[in-house]
């Protein structure tokens, strides 16, 4: 399992599995996105490139998320696979998909925010959780 | 999976529990939750108590750390959470204020009753489902250009006055007269006018709604007859939205830069979410003005979605609306930071009021109380769920007393979102509401269901409370007859 969803009463989250940061920042991804949207519709024809840094690994994982979020909604659009590369506290990162259809994709939930409460990046356990402001 | 909270709760009277500074060491002042017996097993399931013993942690946190009876888990603060800081030596926290900055509820009155609407129910819903945008990836009504986007939120309300998206006299009855006047764009990042510019006029997702609501039941004549809600059956137009992604991105980038406040002056926090920043240092006032901003923007959003819905029934009914009495009964900010004075601590002191989920409830004469509105209160409205009901009340003169003039703001969820996608379908629930006579028109199925009556608490429950408190009087209730989900 790349990722399941946290259930929580007022929220939403994800919780990401992955043995590497790499893997937890591209699974934690792929996992916010299918909140949004029924990724098996999104078909993965254009791609962007993300980079950001941050002083640490949990801001820089906010930072990313963010900024995917960003993308998503300014330019309407879906990603459904993705690629991280992180080295110290940098990332690079590639995110596939297209905009959005009505007539095709399956729209779900509206994200507001990626929140840092109870916030975790741990490779070492394999997880990362996140909750977001819906 | 959730962890409820064990923690110390003590009665102060029928409808207040103490958390005592005890509690904690760190605590500066005491915890205060506006609720009753029969609500405390659901107080208990989630940690939201936690948080609001966490605020009181604060520095400059004048009065207690408080919360209303719709508490629920949220992030850094609860969601239903109100806490007052000095004006000179507090802070001012983008998370106690949250994401959607401004986010409140507007309510519209009709001359109509149910019986000339019914007809024409589908038509109506429909009509307003396509002049206002709503759901995952729409842009809003107008796009704008950034310099009209700085104007906009830099004016509050009297833009969509000029532009004639609003009604002469359309400010007075909005919370602040729809204006924040401290809103200085030039605090505001490309980014949040990026997401911002689009989305004018749109409902977003999520709880989000727009609802046609009739009067089932006046409680308060009098207060019913100032508002134009005395008459049982007469229809009205509910709408719940905020600021869009303008405010979510404000929010997001003071939280980030009042987490580097906090590292630098050595804040001392139980949580990172409560990141803040004194509200006399550069970054508290950078944050404020960018606030400002964006309560300026979800008044200009919920305007342009009255704009919307004037439209609709007039094209609908064949009527303009000023002949339809389309008139503003209020807007309230229920997501919200002021600047108010408020006695507290033996004196009378300027404080910046933090209300997350949680509205403002003025009492009669009050200065800041619209003048129509001026013997019985500011009007306070709480959405209910899309099943049930939404409560209109006013504000008492005890909320001055107690909750620096604050009361509920809504039923808050009592299931997860998943659990609801397990217990409902979405054609159970349009089945079920259109037995009851309710026409919802969604963007999404998963909406539907993820906002399933049962998925909520007792609206009812929060307002008795809010009512045995003494903060704010129940004046009439609302039910839907058509819903417009995002």
């Amino acid at each position: 399992m790349r990722f399941e969803e946290i259930d929580h009463t007022a929220d939403v989250g994800i919780r990401a599995y992955g043995q590497s940061l790499d893997e937890l920042f591209a699974n934690a991804a792929e996992g916010m996105s299918s909140l949004i949207a029924d990724l098996s519709t999104v078909k993965p024809v254009g791609e962007v490139e993300v980079r950001v840094t941050a002083d640490d690994i949990p801001t820089l994982f906010l930072r990313w998320l963010s900024e995917l979020l960003y993308v998503h909604e300014t330019q309407r659009f879906l990603f459904s696979s993705f690629d991280a590369h992180v080295a110290g506290t940098a990332l690079v990162g590639h995110a596939r998909g297209e905009t959005i259809d009505k007539s095709r994709h399956e729209l779900k939930l509206a994200i507001k925010a990626v929140t840092r409460h109870g916030l975790t990046v741990d490779p070492e356990k394999g997880f990362a959780e996140v909750i977001f402001d819906i | 999976m959730v962890e409820g909270w064990n923690g110390p709760l003590e009665k102060v009277d029928r409808f207040r529990y103490q958390i005592p500074r005890t509690y904690k060491r760190e605590m500066r002042t005491d915890g205060l939750i506006f609720i009753d017996e029969p609500l405390l097993p659901l107080l208990r399931q989630d940690r939201a108590p936690e948080q609001v013993a966490n605020v009181a942690t604060m520095p400059g946190i004048v009065g207690q750390s408080m919360a209303m009876p719709d508490i629920h888990w949220g992030y850094g603060f609860p969601i239903g959470g109100v806490a007052a800081f000095d004006y000179e030596d507090g802070v001012i926290s983008p998370g106690g204020i949250g994401y959607d900055i401004n986010c409140g509820v507007r309510l519209i009155r009709t001359n109509l009753t149910e019986s000339e609407v019914r007809p024409h129910l589908r038509a109506l819903t429909d009509a307003c489902f396509k002049n206002v945008p709503s759901g995952v990836g729409e842009g809003g009504l107008v796009k704008i250009s950034r310099q009209d986007l700085s104007k906009m939120a830099t004016d509050g309300i009297e833009w969509s006055v000029g532009k004639g998206y609003a009604w002469p006299e359309d400010p007075d009855h909005i919370e602040a007269k729809g204006r924040l006047p401290d809103a200085d764009f030039s605090h505001v990042s490309d980014r949040a006018t990026t997401r911002g510019k689009d989305q004018v006029g749109s409902l977003g997702a999520g709880n989000h709604f727009l609802e046609i609501q009739k009067v089932d039941r006046v409680y308060d004549e009098r207060a019913a007859k100032a508002l134009g809600l005395e008459s049982v059956g007469s229809v009205a137009i509910m709408v719940h939205t905020g600021s869009r992604g303008f405010g979510h991105q404000i929010a997001t980038d003071y939280i980030d830069v009042c987490e580097r406040v906090v590292k630098r002056e050595k804040i001392e926090l139980p949580d990172l979410q409560l990141a803040c920043a004194p509200i006399g240092s550069k970054e508290g006032q950078d944050y404020w003005k960018a606030m400002c901003c964006g309560a300026n923007f979800a008044w200009n959003n919920r305007q342009l979605i009255t704009f919307g819905v004037r439209n609709a029934f007039a094209d609908v009914l064949g009527r303009p609306a000023d002949a339809l009495g389309m008139g503003i009964v209020y807007d309230v900010c229920h997501n919200i930071g002021k600047v108010e004075e408020h006695v507290a601590a033996g004196g009378r002191r300027k404080v910046l009021v933090h209300r997350k989920g949680a509205t403002r409830a003025f009492p009669a004469g009050h200065p800041e109380t619209p003048a129509t509105y001026r013997d019985v209160g500011q009007p306070v409205l709480i959405p209910g769920d899309m099943g049930t009901c939404s409560f209109v009340l006013v504000g008492q003169p005890a909320a001055m007393d107690l909750s620096f003039g604050s009361s509920c703001h809504g039923a808050g969820r009592q299931m997860s979102r998943k659990a609801a996608t397990r217990t409902y379908s979405a054609n159970e629930v349009l089945q079920s509401l259109e037995r009851r006579g309710i026409y919802v028109h969604a963007a999404s199925r998963a909406g539907i269901v993820e906002e399933a009556p049962g998925a909520y608490k007792n609206v009812e429950d929060v307002v008795r409370v809010a009512e045995g408190a003494g903060l704010t009087k129940i004046v009439a209730r609302m039910v839907p007859l058509g819903v417009v989900k995002g």
